[in-house]
């Protein structure tokens, strides 16, 4: 099996694809593959890591062209291709380089980011534009002594959203994130509407309208490629969908270029 | 070297997990000017992969109506085997309640029963349903509840940078040393109050279920800054992660009523704990299956089964959608339809940096809190979810601790943290000079094995003087061990030689904590002395490091509550 890798040296500043020879253990991931290839080959691959478990959301890379976990990602399934993913053409999936998917596997940073070395891209913008969008949990009273009573039902519709893991995979993703760089992009709106529609807030429409702007949802043109590789089954187009639908109903004239 | 960049803050918390980002939260709130500084993104942190829950006596469950702070304190002392000390205990369960309430009130999204009160459930040694969570992502929620609350509050977050040292001067701690991973450049950090919440240092074992980023950088740390490690020979093996890659399956798949099964399809878990039976604590669990392997009744390859398919589809999807998906993406098991492979591994490091109940320890201006620090309130062994309860707790408590101190610490002479970041540079530079065949990955993986044998489950004396000469004889390669990578951007191989030097003063000093220990307690069983032994080791150890060297000394352990009776489950 062969790796075929992004390399981007800071220092020499001339990006490039180098090949490495693995054999593949049965079980083995994407990210074993790059420690192996670190050990065996060159020590100087950068890319990041940490749960080894598809939990924590830090190693999100585009392998075969889909940004993927490369924790959760198997490397048979690949080769097989039992594992084949198509998504809407975006710019971060215009091809590359080639790959042979019977043999290889082509793993390339997630797009839409700046590359700091290798596989490594830098998050700011991505974490920014959540920033932007005011994710805090804000009340919509003082707090009682006990705790605030939720029905069950309203904790599972609230789960599909708490479940975002910020891998940045949604957005390396989105055709509209790799067009427009002032996209807010789906992990920041999931989350958005993961407050707007917590009933333990004022649901006042003040979540709806921090991001009721070109930029925000109108921006979506419902690819649905962010819901097809979340790694944790959140469905942010759905979120923005519901967004517009129900500022619609208070009025707005949808201005986006999609229609729910 | 140009003159060093030097950030000064009036309190810098190493680690951004739970126990650094809720300490950072009241640090800021306070008004502090307040830093963290963590080598992953925050919410990279090993907390956002606990699971199974938090433990707070709500009363919320059927039949637990009364449940109160001094039956969970009973439960964690029990629990502990009688080694924590009971000042501590009696802090964590009477504010865990407050505890819990706070952080949904901070907007958690916890499970609920019917009337809309938060759920509990049944957990290991717990004597009612008292676990609170999450569905099985309660790390993760509460991990983010929190970065939300930090982020909101603009405290400066220093994401990516590696320390490397503690400045200690004049008998203080009065700041650090560490590297930017982006741009290789070393940094100093200046500040009055320092504070370790850097996770535990599962990795320094073979088989785990800590994330690959828990080297124990901490312990490390505050051991070369003269700050003595507490009772680091007990080490937690949970009972149940998923056989080949050792992810963690939550103690709330058997809380909810799942199985442990040996092969001949008994659950054999009867025999070991007639009255807990799968709910026993995590060390009689865990030595249960073990003792199953080895006598020839678990699967090939060494794993018993969780079963689970009982419960049903709807209850899997509902409360443990989680562990289904690990068991589906790493196993290939649909624990629905078929039970889960499963055997203990390393999960959790009950000792740590020694700190009073104040998270103060014994050098003015540095603090710990979380899995690194050891107060102790865990003992021998820790009860399943009070670890997520102890990094909330203590890491409100020690951000008092610090602003009640701060006033009584100058703040420090910035040019001595540029000394330390010349010095530390010399060191790192020299480490990069270095040529030869002998690279960290290969010391690594045999520390991992020969701790994960010499001091796994069972131990002996033998067994574990033939460990202690590996770990030394590693020690010695990793001081000729070199990078090929001499570069400065995101230099991971550096990085890593720089954990392994720590991790293996680590494994030393869990080594030497396990050998001085001629008794059976908690996590700690040596088939040589298989009873426990009040007489001479109800007493903590210290492993502290002079000149090089290691020595294990002991403290005494604070009883109260509780006298110590024999543990029976």
């Amino acid at each position: 099996m062969i790796l075929r890798i992004f390399r981007y040296d800071p220092a020499t500043g001339t990006p490039r694809y180098d090949d490495f020879e693995i054999d593949p253990d049965p079980g083995m991931t994407v990210l074993a593959a790059l420690f192996a290839v670190q050990e065996q080959y060159d020590d100087s691959l950068a890319f990041r890591y940490s749960c080894r478990g598809a939990v924590c959301g830090t190693c999100a890379v585009l392998v075969n062209k889909v940004p993927r976990l490369a924790c959760r990602t198997q490397v048979q399934a690949l080769l097989d291709g039992t594992d084949e993913m198509t998504l809407v053409p975006s710019p971060g999936s215009a091809e590359t380089h080639p790959f042979d998917p019977a043999r290889e596997i082509l793993i390339e940073p997630l797009p839409h980011l700046p590359v700091i070395r290798d596989l490594v891209v830098d998050w700011d913008e991505f974490f920014e534009k959540y920033r932007a969008l005011g994710p805090v949990f804000r009340p919509k009273d003082s707090p009682p002594e006990n705790e605030r009573l939720m029905e069950p039902g309203a904790v599972h519709a609230l789960e599909a959203y708490t479940n975002c893991i910020l891998c940045a995979a949604c957005y390396g993703a989105c055709p509209v994130d790799g067009k427009d760089p002032a996209y807010s992009g789906p992990a920041a709106l999931a989350k958005l509407y993961r407050f707007h529609s917590d009933p333990r807030e004022a649901r006042d429409g003040s979540r709806l309208a921090a991001a009721d702007s070109p930029e925000g949802w109108w921006a979506c043109e419902f690819h649905t490629n962010c819901r097809r590789v979340c790694p944790k089954g959140v469905p942010p187009d759905i979120a923005i969908g519901k967004a517009r639908q129900e500022l619609q109903r208070g009025g707005r004239k949808p201005s986006g270029p999609g229609r729910p | 070297m140009p003159d060093p960049v030097v950030h000064t803050h009036d309190v810098c918390i190493i680690g951004g997990g739970l126990a650094g980002l809720r300490a950072a939260l009241a640090c800021s709130t306070a008004g502090l000017d307040t830093a963290v500084i963590s080598k992953v993104h925050p919410l990279r942190s090993h907390s956002v992969a606990a699971q199974g829950g938090i433990n707070a006596a709500l009363g919320n469950a059927e039949g637990a109506e009364h449940d109160d702070w001094e039956a969970h304190a009973f439960d964690t002392v029990k629990g502990s085997d009688y080694l924590a000390d009971q000042d501590a205990v009696a802090r964590l369960c009477r504010d865990a309640p407050a505890a819990v309430i706070e952080l949904e009130h901070m907007g958690t999204v916890f499970s609920r029963r019917d009337d809309g009160r938060i759920a509990q459930r049944p957990f290991g040694g717990a004597g009612v349903p008292r676990t609170c969570y999450a569905a099985d992502r309660t790390g993760h929620n509460l991990l983010h509840t929190l970065y939300e609350q930090v982020t909101a509050r603009g405290t400066r977050v220093y994401e990516e940078y590696f320390v490397t040292s503690l400045v200690r001067n004049g008998g203080r701690c009065t700041g650090c040393t560490a590297i930017a991973i982006p741009s290789g450049e070393l940094h100093g950090f200046s500040a009055p109050a320092v504070l370790l919440a850097t996770g535990g240092f599962g990795r320094i074992f073979s088989r785990s279920t800590n994330a690959l980023i828990n080297t124990g950088d901490g312990g490390a740390l505050a051991l070369r800054a003269g700050v003595p490690l507490k009772d680091m020979e007990f080490v937690q093996f949970h009972p149940t992660s998923l056989f080949g890659t050792n992810i963690l399956i939550t103690e709330g798949a058997r809380g909810e009523g799942a199985i442990l099964k040996n092969r001949g399809g008994e659950r054999f878990m009867e025999r070991y704990a007639p009255a807990s039976v799968d709910l026993a604590p995590r060390d009689v669990v865990a030595r249960a299956i073990e003792t199953e392997i080895s006598a020839g009744r678990g699967f090939p390859g060494g794993f018993v089964h969780l079963d689970l398919t009982h419960l049903g589809a709807e209850k899997i999807m509902e409360r443990l959608p989680g562990i289904r998906q690990i068991a589906m993406d790493f196993a290939g098991v649909d624990p629905i339809l078929e039970p889960v492979p499963v055997q203990p591994a390393q999960h959790y490091s009950m000792g740590g940096i020694d700190v009073d109940i104040d998270g103060s320890t014994r050098l003015p201006g540095l603090y710990a809190a979380g899995e690194c620090a050891c107060v102790s309130v865990h003992g021998a062994n820790r009860l399943g979810g009070n670890s997520l309860l102890e990094t909330v707790v203590f890491g409100r408590l020690v951000a008092n601790t610090m602003i009640a101190d701060l006033p009584s610490l100058p703040p420090p002479d910035g040019a001595l943290v540029r000394e330390a970041v010349r010095a530390e540079k010399s060191r790192i530079d020299a480490i990069l000079a270095r040529n030869g065949d002998e690279r960290a990955p290969a010391i690594l993986r045999d520390m991992k094995a020969a701790m994960f044998e010499h001091f796994g489950i069972f131990r002996d004396e033998t067994t574990m003087r033939e460990g202690l000469a590996a770990i030394t004889a590693l020690q010695e390669r990793c001081r000729r061990a070199s990078v090929g990578n001499k570069g400065t951007v995101f230099n991971q191989a550096l990085h890593r030689l720089l954990e392994l030097e720590g991790m293996l003063l680590l494994a030393e000093a869990v080594a030497r904590g396990a050998m001085f220990r001629k008794e059976s307690r908690g996590s700690h069983t040596r088939t040589d002395f298989p009873d426990r032994n009040d007489t001479e080791f109800l007493v903590h150890t210290l492993a502290s490091l002079d000149d090089g060297k290691m020595a294990i000394t002991q403290s005494p352990v604070t009883l109260g509550m509780f006298e110590p009776r024999e543990r029976v489950y």
